[in-house]
């Protein structure tokens, strides 16, 4: 019996393989591509800047929508729970409170947009679409109105703003901290999301809701867990967005949004199963930011930089498909 | 019958088609004559709605040609099939619900200046046709949604009456009818023909094929085995053709000892749809239930699921008295569904065979919330070859499995659940006979093993050669129980049209 367990396990691996293989061709072209024609692009301090500032947050976002699309939702407010949670953790510092209570306050925000979707999801039965853009339009005027039509807070001087953007800023078991929270954050999404019987779950319910109800799956009670989830991820982002640049910027989260939906899909497309995963999101997260940040050291400007991103995942994708249509 | 060869509206001959390894028609014939109806019969899978798809252009055949009025035709579409005067009336309603039912009449053929059209013109005319023909008068401008299923075949019927069609095809038609309402939907179509239409009728009904056609076409794996006039050949012949095997070689014969009562309903009552419902299962008992559409058998087994929640009586398992709200609770007590639509609720066709056979039971291969593959694995492979699940190995997406295969797999995921009441709705629709032997195999030991099993089918057939006794609903009340010699199909035909009942079983 075990015997054939391992003959199938390596079949399924060596297709998978071969499958990422085609996805690391095309990532080595590009970072090649980059490195001959810009020489700051391969140093140091520029990964560094690239992983801390391109990459971790987006990828944390990235983490909880992987999860709602996976489920078979999306969740369009993920900015909004990016920015509340921003806003009350900056407002909670530059109160004078510790560095706990701004967190768990910053957390709490993004847990109330994440409960806010679920009740509208769950139990008026609203579709998440609908659901989180209506949370996503309120939420901006939520933030406008809290803060004089807009008006960004800055965080001065202080023990607990001063703490936090130190943390921000240094290494801990020689990598940037927002590295380590990123990778904290990945394993546990991917053990969450792949190995436990909530992922399967959430797999069941993206796959064929109806199934997932029919076999006495509580679906409402996991679709909550599922919007509760994204949100608290995309509140995280907000905080290391704020203890990064000491301040909260109303409306900042929103740039996350569309990068972290093409990220995710990005890696569904990259995948065998073509399904969402943790490691796909992670490979798109990657993708995207290496191009943008590449584009700006090659000199384009924003406009585009956009352009060439576009180009680029065409590119890649076609690649990848054609790689993979060879090796079969 | 000379005049009548000369008058052949359709002729298909020759005609296959496989779908993968599946062969659904092998050089088929059907030959459509003007001024008759001709009857098509065959059992689910035979080929009979294959071979009408192929007639309306849904399906590309292999090989064959097709002759209509006289013309090869090749490359059919549904539109260009329709241009020829050929028309179909589904079994689904396959009107636009919210349209009104003149749109509904002229759909796709508008009546109108360019592209302006004249809702007015399409409900004055369509009213006139109702009332020409079927002498039926309904308010204007009511919406098709609010028409009854019978109207709404009529509303069909009419679409192809205002396209001056020449032959007609209607599949299932008195599916969801009551008495009356076939007998006047019979009136009609007798009308059409005696005007000259070439008229189609599908139906697991015998009684409706002999009452209503000329002639009878019977299909069998997938080709014409015969046609025969229904009035000069006995049913039981009909059948023997239809079946081509000892009944008692598709229905495994089983010999259990009945244990206790494992599920008892008693006074069940779902406002609008049913009341005074009660039964028992015993354990190694298969009880067959029964009803046309409407009638409120599918209701009473979705109470039994949790699907829709019963505003009165009692539901007991073991004797532990049941409130079923969700699919949750019923699971969670023990009760397994095999749903009538797979693709929707039985099975994910996305997720590996592995995934779907533990998704209604994964605590018990978890801890602490992680799922153990060791012993998923272990399960699932267990599973897959107890139940000779034809897949090339557990990881194998479900829809790459063939559709009994995939019924299957939704019998192992309650069997890895250890499920005490299994509830079916339909399981043998769209499985070709093979498999559903297979199934009828599998429940026989489901049953030998104590569980408790209820059947809701309509295939009669079906019922008289799997269950124990069956259970016939009509409008919402039993209105037969059925065992031994006295459970045969026109019993249960006849009860489930009201015809005769007998209540007398009802209290046994």
């Amino acid at each position: 019996m075990s015997v054939s367990v391992n003959d199938n396990s390596a079949k399924v691996s060596v297709r998978g393989f071969l499958a990422k293989y085609s996805v690391l061709i095309a990532f080595a072209a590009i970072v090649i591509f980059f490195a001959v024609a810009t020489p700051t692009f391969l140093t140091p301090a520029n990964l560094f800047n690239v992983l801390v500032n391109n990459v971790v947050m987006l990828a944390i976002v990235a983490l909880g929508l992987t999860i709602v699309i996976s489920s078979g939702g999306i969740d369009l407010s993920v900015g909004v729970s990016v920015d509340m949670a921003s806003m009350i953790f900056v407002m909670l510092l530059a109160a004078g409170y510790s560095g706990v209570v701004g967190v768990a306050g910053g957390l709490g925000a993004a847990l109330i947009v994440g409960v806010l979707n679920a009740i509208l999801i769950t139990r008026l039965n609203i579709s998440p679409f609908l659901a989180t853009l209506g949370v996503l339009f309120i939420g901006q005027s939520t933030q406008q109105l809290a803060t004089s039509g807009g008006q960004p807070i800055y965080l001065t001087s202080g023990y607990a703003a001063d703490q936090f953007n130190a943390i921000a800023r240094t290494a801990l078991f020689g990598a940037p901290t927002p590295v380590i929270v990123l990778i904290v954050l990945v394993v546990a999404v991917h053990v969450l999301l792949h190995r436990s019987v909530f992922g399967r779950y959430v797999q069941a319910m993206g796959a064929q809701p109806g199934v997932a109800w029919y076999s006495g799956i509580r679906v409402p009670r996991e679709l909550s867990m599922v919007h509760v989830l994204c949100a608290l991820l995309a509140g995280v982002t907000g905080i290391l967005l704020s203890a990064t640049v000491k301040s909260y910027v109303p409306l900042s989260g929103n740039a996350f949004l569309l990068d972290a939906i093409g990220a995710t899909f990005i890696g569904t497309t990259l995948s065998r199963e073509r399904k969402p995963s943790v490691i796909g999101t992670l490979l798109g997260v990657l993708l995207l930011a290496i191009v943008k940040n590449g584009l700006l050291l090659v000199g384009w400007n924003f406009y585009w930089q956009q352009v060439g991103i576009g180009v680029l995942v065409f590119l890649v994708l076609a690649a990848s498909f054609g790689l993979r249509r060879a090796a079969h | 019958m000379q005049t009548a060869k000369r008058d052949i509206a359709v002729s298909m001959t020759g005609i296959s088609k496989r779908f993968g390894p599946v062969r659904a028609l092998e050089n088929a014939n059907l030959e459509i004559a003007r001024g008759s109806i001709l009857g098509l019969v065959g059992q689910n899978g035979a080929g009979k709605s294959t071979i009408i798809k192929v007639l309306a252009g849904i399906i590309k055949p292999d090989s064959g040609s097709i002759v209509i009025n006289g013309e090869t035709v090749s490359a059919l579409t549904p539109a260009s099939v329709e241009k020829l005067g050929v028309h179909f009336i589904h079994q689904d309603r396959l009107l636009v619900p919210t349209a009104t039912v003149g749109e509904a009449v002229f759909l796709g053929h508008e009546i109108g200046l360019g592209p302006f059209v004249s809702r007015r013109a399409m409900e004055r005319k369509a009213a006139d046709l109702l009332k020409r023909f079927f002498g039926m008068e309904l308010p204007a401008g009511t919406l098709v949604k609010d028409l009854t299923t019978a109207q709404q075949k009529v509303v069909q019927i009419t679409r192809a009456l205002a396209q001056k069609a020449s032959v007609l095809v209607l599949d299932e038609p008195t599916a969801a009818l009551v008495k009356r309402e076939v007998d006047s939907l019979f009136d009609v179509l007798r009308r059409l023909r005696d005007d000259g239409i070439a008229v189609v009728f599908i139906s697991h009904y015998m009684q409706e094929i002999e009452k209503l056609c000329d002639r009878v076409t019977v299909m069998r794996n997938g080709t014409d085995v015969g046609t025969v006039d229904p009035r000069q050949t006995p049913i039981d012949e009909i059948i023997a053709m239809m079946i081509a095997r000892d009944v008692g070689e598709m229905f495994p014969k089983r010999s259990v000892t009945l244990g206790a009562p494992v599920l008892e309903v008693s006074n069940l009552r779902l406002a609008g749809s049913f009341e005074n419902i009660g039964f028992n299962v015993r354990a190694g008992e298969i009880v067959g239930l029964t009803g046309l559409l409407g009638s409120g058998a599918k209701e009473i087994v979705q109470c039994l699921f949790g699907l829709k929640t019963a505003d009165g009586g009692q539901i007991k398992v073991e004797g532990r008295e049941l409130s079923l709200s969700t699919p949750v609770r019923a699971v969670r007590d023990g009760i397994a569904m095999l749903p009538e639509d797979r693709r929707a609720h039985g099975v994910a066709l996305g997720l590996s065979v592995r995934e779907n056979i533990s998704l209604a039971s994964l605590r018990r291969y978890s801890r602490t919330g992680m799922v153990s593959r060791g012993a998923e694995n272990q399960a699932v492979d267990g599973l897959i070859k107890e139940l000779s699940i034809k897949t090339p190995h557990r990881d194998a997406l479900v829809r790459e499995l063939s559709g009994g295969n995939q019924q299957k797999v939704a019998i192992a995921k309650w069997l890895s659940c250890q499920s005490r009441v299994y509830v079916l709705d339909e399981p043998t629709v769209a499985v070709d006979v093979g498999a559903k032997v297979e199934i009828y195999n599998l429940l026989n030991r489901l049953a030998g093993e104590g569980a408790a099993i209820l059947l809701l089918s309509s295939d009669l057939l079906e019922l008289v050669g799997v269950c124990d006794r069956v259970l016939v609903v009509y409008r919402g009340r039993l209105a037969g129980s059925f065992s031994g010699p006295a459970m045969n199909s026109d019993a249960l035909l006849a009860a489930s049209s009201g015809a005769r009942s007998n209540v007398d079983g009802v209290a046994a």
